[in-house]
């Protein structure tokens, strides 16, 4: 029996299809059975962020209302041989046409054939929250260092504390910029979890090739070189139990020296 | 036959001593009989004492009203040794202190009909509303508001004032930049409805002076 875990984040735009898509994709590298599963119907893209548009067949809408099984629906990313899957979410229809029971019921039959269930959910408190929590045992909260951000996911953490089915969730911050946080502009890691007093799941580096790995539909966890896939291989570590230290993010700046350095020992 | 209806002069004026035994509608003709005596002239103000009988709002509106058929009396207070269960269990919840422990957050309200002790913090956009005292141990960021139910005296105390919304009663104090330059370190400070209508912030340590009532503990050793 594996278990269901929800990544939500009330704002928009801070990063939870990303975090998804990897998280799910470095728990597969660590030899795990992963199903992803984006509860954003409508405005799905966590398919185009793992590669797999256009082999869609079925979506989510289709296996609630029966008009395929689950394993049809199902998308193989065929990178990872049998260990990585998604259920995408139906894009002609809205949030409405799904219900909480429904999920709750499609999540426990899934937990049963794979170690992690990873939900998407959408932006918002609304329909689409509410599905996207249903089925879920543990849940991860993305924010990014910004007042906006941390707000809401303030306000989401306070009502996954009210889920009795949901252990209290881990936060992961996206996005951080160092020289930032160092110059004092942005809020800094610390501040931000004795704000929203969970337990910090990880840190993730702002990286330009997060975006250009994205749309080309490989998910930069893949590249074992980049300091934002290192944050989520040791954010999948940490969800299978092991203790990882948080990384720093001090490696900016480097001398000219170094940087040289580097090009040679490449 | 027993005199319903008493009249007795005090310092505060007279006071009309009904009787709580008899039928109400034998007392009431009586009070009839009593207001309408031509000896009772020149106006006064009344105070009406129902003793231990119990009279709805409608009956004690009922009773003014016959007295005040005298133009010349006014009923200024009614007194009464009696109250419903309702209004009891009101009162002792108004003076009860509820405790929340955990951190209200955005979006989260926490209403108390008394006072309302909260261990954590209260993050922006969260709401604290009591009937009576608000106590923070933690950060308050949010909104309090103290006194909801008419009580002027009530008072917000934090461990770290930074409340974005003030309210004591229907005061209102919104914490501009200004304020928040005033209380540069807001560790350890309270906030209390100054006689002028607006919220004043001091140090918790004055608490004691500015609302000795609090403290229910008399003398000391």
């Amino acid at each position: 029996m594996g278990e269901a875990i929800v990544v939500t984040s009330g704002k928009g735009g801070v990063g939870k299809t990303t975090t998804t898509a990897n998280l799910g994709t470095a728990l597969a590298l660590q030899g795990k059975k992963v199903c992803l599963i984006d509860t954003d119907i409508g405005l799905r893209n966590l398919d185009v962020i793992l590669g797999l548009e256009n082999r869609i067949i079925y979506d989510l809408v289709d296996v609630l209302e029966g008009r395929c099984k689950v394993h049809q629906a199902l998308v193989k990313d065929k990178r990872f041989e049998d260990m990585l899957y998604l259920l995408p979410a139906a894009q002609t229809t809205d949030k409405n046409a799904v219900n909480p029971d429904q999920m709750r019921e499609l999540v426990m039959g899934l937990k049963e054939q794979y170690d992690f269930v990873i939900i998407d959910c959408p932006a918002g408190i609304e329909q689409g929250y509410k599905n996207a929590v249903a089925g879920a045992d543990r849940a991860i909260v993305v924010t990014t260092p910004e007042i906006s951000a941390v707000r809401d996911a303030d306000r989401i953490i306070g009502l996954l504390e009210l889920e009795e089915n949901i252990d209290p969730p881990k936060l992961i911050i996206n996005r951080i910029r160092p020289h930032l946080m160092k110059a004092g502009e942005a809020l800094d890691v610390n501040e931000i979890t004795t704000h929203l007093s969970i337990d910090l799941l990880g840190i993730i580096a702002d990286d330009e090739s997060v975006i250009s790995s994205s749309n080309r539909g490989e998910p930069i966890v893949m590249d074992p070189t980049n300091r934002a896939a290192l944050g989520y291989r040791n954010i999948a570590r940490r969800l299978l139990g092991e203790s990882v230290p948080l990384m720093t993010m001090d490696k900016q700046n480097q001398g000219v020296f170094s940087k040289i350095k580097a090009i040679f020992s490449k | 036959m027993k005199n319903l209806v008493y009249i007795k002069g005090t310092k505060q004026g007279l006071v009309l001593q009904l009787d709580d035994q008899c039928a109400y509608a034998d007392l009431l003709a009586e009070l009839a009989a009593k207001v309408s005596d031509p000896a009772l002239d020149g106006s006064a103000e009344v105070q009406v004492n129902l003793g231990f009988r119990f009279c709805t709002e409608a009956q004690q509106k009922e009773i003014v009203a016959t007295i005040q058929t005298n133009t010349h009396l006014r009923v200024s207070k009614m007194m009464s040794d009696v109250i419903t269960v309702e209004e009891s269990n009101r009162r002792i919840q108004e003076r009860q202190s509820e405790t929340y422990v955990g951190i209200v957050r955005s979006g989260q309200i926490v209403k108390a009909e008394g006072d309302l002790v909260v261990v954590g913090d209260v993050n922006p956009n969260g709401k604290v509303v009591a009937g009576g005292n608000i106590y923070v141990l933690g950060r308050l960021k949010g909104q309090a508001h103290a006194g909801a139910n008419g009580n002027r005296e009530a008072v917000i105390a934090a461990s770290w004032l930074e409340a974005t919304h003030l309210m004591i009663h229907d005061a209102l104090e919104i914490m501009t930049d200004e304020l928040t330059v005033l209380s540069e370190q807001p560790e350890m400070e309270c906030a209390y409805l100054h006689n002028n209508g607006h919220i004043i912030i001091d140090r918790l340590q004055e608490l004691r002076y500015i609302r000795p009532e609090i403290s229910t503990f008399k003398g000391g050793s």
